[in-house]
């Protein structure tokens, strides 16, 4: 890992809008460093990565879970670019004792952490702490949650003291709009879940298709607007009274 | 164990605990943790005087469950993470899919990877 680089810096840097250069940074100084491909539009970050190297890492979270189409385009992708696409694949005793005890659907009642802990979060950590940098599609327009996002940070959720590790998101400036321009203008080959109104793309259980301009969250783990309010601690008030009818306008 | 742990849960309308507080006590148990905490005390939205609620305003803690952990010199110490608490108080191992979950957690951007 080179040491001089400045994250801080590079993340308020100038050319923090050009993926390319961005992801030439963490390619030539973090030779270790793997792209995180989700199977949806991220694709670009390997067809721009293969332009600078050709011997990239690139690893997939394969949850088990994903749809078909997701499935065939990962083999896609692998085919087109002639790519080791690394697969990451859930602890199977982890896996096993949560269907053994909550059933295959347990995220439509207790909630999606505990699956994408077992089924996303550990494979991801074993496997990052394998790398000095990681590269990730995470943009800015995608929620709320990554309105933050900047084009480099340190990774606090996966270094450790013994391990530090560099998160790049070249994508985070850019626009769904920009990518799929460049996915156009480079016969970028695509997730056919596109086509069919999916703007990201996740697990088939816990993805669903959504309105134009509705952030991508609307499309993921919608039912659990009311279950995320069950831990907290805060005051129940009492429900609001219905107006009488003298009280209507 | 020479400090003093109180757990705060939350009750719903029904009186059941919340689902994660249902969950960490059921991992407490599981793991022969539970004789290790002095006290269980709910915490009810619909009573604001309830132990918990006042517990919770006052650490200034906005979901359950937390732990209220008073060392020897009488200092106290909130834990709103279970891994943290079992790793630094308790001192027992973390299973992978434990320390994967807390990050989850805490990391709400690690579900779109
Ligand atoms: S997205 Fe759904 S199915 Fe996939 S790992 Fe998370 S909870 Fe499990």
């Amino acid at each position: 890992m080179n040491t001089n680089l400045n994250i801080e810096q590079l993340a308020t840097h100038q050319e923090q809008n050009d993926p390319v250069e961005i992801l030439r940074v963490a390619l030539e100084h973090f030779p270790s460093s793997a792209i995180s491909f989700s199977g949806a539009e991220d694709i670009v970050l390997i067809d721009m990565a293969l332009r600078i190297r050709k011997d990239i890492q690139v690893f997939s979270l394969d949850t088990g879970r994903l749809h078909p189409e997701t499935y065939r385009f990962l083999e896609e992708v692998r085919n087109h670019y002639g790519i080791q696409l690394e697969l990451l694949s859930p602890d199977s005793r982890e896996l096993e004792q949560l269907v053994r005890t909550k059933g295959l659907f347990s995220f439509y009642q207790d909630g999606h952490k505990e699956c994408c802990a077992i089924r996303k979060v550990a494979p991801l950590r074993r496997k990052l702490a394998t790398v000095d940098a990681w590269i990730t599609g995470l943009r800015h327009d995608q929620t709320p949650v990554r309105a933050s996002v900047p084009v480099a940070q340190e990774d606090t959720a996966f270094s450790t003291p013994e391990h530090a590790l560099v998160k790049f998101n070249p994508l985070a400036n850019w626009s769904s709009a920009q990518v799929w321009e460049y996915i156009r203008n480079n016969n970028v080959p695509f997730n056919e879940l596109h086509r069919r109104g999916y703007i990201s793309i996740g697990c088939e259980p816990c993805t669903r298709t959504t309105l134009p301009n509705q952030h991508e969250r609307a499309g993921r783990w919608w039912w659990e607007e009311e279950a995320l309010k069950d831990c907290g601690l805060h005051v129940a008030t009492a429900e609001p009274s219905r107006p009488q009818p003298a009280e209507v306008a | 164990m020479t400090t003093h742990i109180i757990m705060v849960k939350k009750i719903l309308a029904d009186g059941a605990p919340c689902r994660k507080c249902g969950e960490v006590y059921e991992r407490l148990l599981r793991d022969g943790l539970l004789q290790h905490i002095d006290r269980i005390v709910t915490a009810d939205p619909h009573n604001p005087d309830s132990e918990g609620m006042r517990l919770a305003a006052r650490h200034q803690v906005s979901r359950a469950p937390f732990f209220i952990v008073r060392d020897k010199g009488g200092n106290e110490h909130i834990y709103d993470s279970f891994l943290r608490l079992k790793r630094e108080v308790l001192q027992a191992r973390a299973s992978t899919t434990e320390v994967a979950l807390d990050l989850a957690e805490r990391f709400p951007e690690l579900d779109y990877i």
